[in-house]
């Protein structure tokens, strides 16, 4: 479950002074559904999603997630959320196998129940062949995978994906979508941001967009179709953003 | 819980940095072998080039040897040197490096020697001062000509019915009171302790910007911020990364020069040129106990500046200047004059430099080393905790 209430962050830009890249931003994503936030670059999805996985604090307005305070518990936060975006690159001199063990121990597993874990985890998403090659020595669809498997250690009940296709190439970018859809169906809060208008239509069963720090737009795809009265998801989106 | 992320932090670094072949190279294998390959080409020049140089058959010139015949002879007959034909362009050949010096007698020199003793003659040499030929020949001419000069004066004597045991009037001899350990500790107080406070730094400066602006510029610090781990946890984990290096590389350059100069001075003793090199236990121990907060210091102070970096390029801008101010009052020991009080106690660097050279010279003040130390870890702790704050900045972290 995620709750946000009057998010919002401010930066201060020495040129531009002040910045609201989120402001007042309201939503809820429910368990075992997956929503998904719209927005073209520079909307605020991305400070956003780090404000729900606590990598940045809120300047005002709260989340909570998975029943904990962003502000209040972030360790607690952050302890029930798998978290992959474009920029959660990988640890290059690390194996594959160190990498996820890494973050598994900071995650306070055991070193039984570690190496059970990842051994569930290799087999399922079929990364036994690579298990021991450095991480720079992988391809982007390993590295894709790799960054699935440390979000899934701890098997969080929360999912956060910042763009998680961007730059992929089709087969691996399937296997995303398969695996957010496979969190949704382990009864995983899920939401991810994108703004690829035919994963919107594939994946979310809530949608909301978001421009300028705000969200303009929130519904079911049925929803936002009958209110708009568009079936093309992009026609809707030119619809909400042109307001 | 926190000790322990602390712990998992530091044990990931480490296996990163053991497979960091650019941190293997600068911290373990260029510190063993920096100072012996040191040492080594010192001594390979001391001895042979220097005295290959030496040994050649300089070209000596001798100018108005009418008047000097018995002198000249005498010259001619010196196995250090070769005396050529006199021309002319004696300075240019000088210049040149194809004549080493020439010695010139004023007109009637030996006649006048006889008749006329109380007059003070002067003979000249003309040389390259600074150049080692022809500094080594006007050695060997003045040593030459001084010996016929001694002489003559035995002669006088004679004359005159004195012994040259008259003539001198006392002797001087030079006793050393001061312990083998104190000598030599002088020597090492004076260069070693700027090294050692060099190598700490030096050894900081990679781990700390591959920890940090490294993190950044290959995007884990998204990564890594995402996990359970508190801010401070995270600093800490680092911060004991690159302490441990700072003293591993520091440690073992210190061993493996200790190792070369054991047995260059085995090798010499064999030769017969003995020098005993004595560094006690203690005094080892001590100046390591002091180093070690110091080492501290560097290493909070490197990661709280090169976080604010983005990239290595940047971070190796910021922390370039940042080793003149490490080097002046790591020079300390090597100054002159300077002498540790309770006010420069407090001067961080330049405490640890003089106390270090006093304790390998075998003094310890030891209420100077309690303040040195206690002010040093105050320090350290300063710099610990700008490090932390540095890491809950989030326009630090996020710098692009």
């Amino acid at each position: 479950m995620i709750e946000a209430q009057g998010l919002t962050k401010i930066f201060k830009d020495k040129k531009r002074g002040e910045i609201r890249a989120v402001d007042g931003v309201n939503f809820k994503a429910q368990p075992g559904q997956i929503y998904g936030l719209l927005g073209a670059n520079g909307a605020g999805k991305t400070t956003t999603l780090r404000m729900l996985a606590t990598i940045l604090q809120p300047t005002s307005g709260t989340a909570k997630v998975a029943g904990f305070d962003v502000v209040d518990d972030p360790e607690k936060v952050r302890s029930n959320v798998g978290f992959l975006s474009t920029a959660t690159a990988l640890y290059g001199r690390l194996t594959s196998k160190e990498f996820v063990e890494y973050f598994g121990r900071l995650h306070g597993m055991d070193e039984a129940a570690l190496a059970k874990r990842i051994g569930e985890i290799f087999d399922r998403l079929d990364m036994n062949e690579f298990r021991d090659r450095r991480c720079d020595k992988l391809s982007t669809g390993m590295k894709q995978k790799v960054s699935i498997a440390r979000t899934l250690v701890h098997d969080p009940p929360v999912m956060i994906f910042d763009e998680p296709t961007i730059g992929l190439d089709v087969m691996t970018a399937r296997v995303i979508v398969q695996f957010i859809r496979e969190c949704r169906a382990q009864g995983k809060t899920v939401i991810f941001s994108t703004h690829v208008m035919s994963e919107v239509e594939k994946l979310c069963d809530t949608v909301g967009i978001i421009h300028n720090g705000k969200v303009l737009a929130e519904g079911t795809l049925p929803q936002l179709r009958e209110r708009y009265g568009e079936q093309d998801m992009e026609e809707i989106f030119v619809k909400v953003v042109g307001e | 819980m926190a000790a322990r992320n602390v712990g998992i932090v530091f044990r990931k670094e480490l296996l990163d940095t053991l497979k960091d072949r650019r941190t293997i190279v600068s911290s373990i294998v260029i510190p063993l072998l920096m100072f012996p390959l040191i040492i080594l080409v010192v001594i390979f020049i001391a001895t042979t080039v220097i005295p290959k140089a030496v040994s050649e058959s300089p070209t000596v010139m001798l100018k108005g040897e009418e008047g000097a015949p018995a002198l000249a002879k005498q010259l001619r007959e010196d196995k250090d040197f070769r005396v050529v034909p006199f021309s002319a362009d004696y300075v240019t050949q000088i210049n040149e490096k194809k004549l080493r010096a020439v010695l010139e007698f004023p007109a009637g020199f030996e006649a006048n020697l006889q008749s006329k003793p109380e007059e003070t003659q002067i003979l000249k040499i003309y040389h390259y001062e600074g150049e080692i030929r022809s500094q080594a020949v006007l050695r060997q001419l003045e040593s030459s000509v001084k010996f016929f000069g001694e002489n003559i004066v035995t002669q006088r004597l004679a004359a005159a019915g004195l012994a040259p045991s008259e003539v001198k009037v006392f002797g001087l001899e030079r006793l050393n009171v001061a312990s083998a350990e104190k000598v030599t500790g002088n020597i090492i107080g004076f260069i070693l302790p700027y090294f050692i406070i060099i190598l700490c730094l030096t050894g900081a400066m990679y781990p700390a910007m591959d920890l940090t602006a490294g993190e950044k510029e290959r995007g884990t610090m998204e990564t890594i911020l995402a996990s359970p781990v508190r801010r401070s946890e995270l600093v800490l984990g680092k911060f004991f990364l690159i302490l441990c290096v700072s003293v591993t590389t520091t440690a073992l350059s210190v061993i493996s020069l200790a190792i070369t100069v054991l047995i260059g001075g085995a090798q010499l003793a064999k030769v017969g040129k003995g020098i005993v090199v004595a560094v006690s236990a203690q005094s080892a121990a001590v100046v390591f106990l002091m180093v070690v907060p110091l080492a501290a210091t560097f290493s909070a102070a490197l990661l709280a500046i090169s976080l604010i970096a983005r990239n290595y390029r940047e971070a190796q801008s910021y922390l370039g200047p940042l080793m003149f101010l490490v080097i002046i009052p790591g020079m300390a020991s090597m100054m002159p004059g300077v002498e540790l009080n309770s006010k420069l106690a407090l001067v961080p660097i330049l405490n640890v430099s003089l106390v270090a050279k006093e304790i390998f010279a075998g003094q310890y003040h030891w209420n100077l080393i309690g303040l040195i130390f206690l002010s040093t870890c105050v320090y350290a702790a300063v710099a610990l905790f700008a490090a932390v704050r540095q890491f809950n900045r989030e326009e630090v972290l996020f710098r692009t």
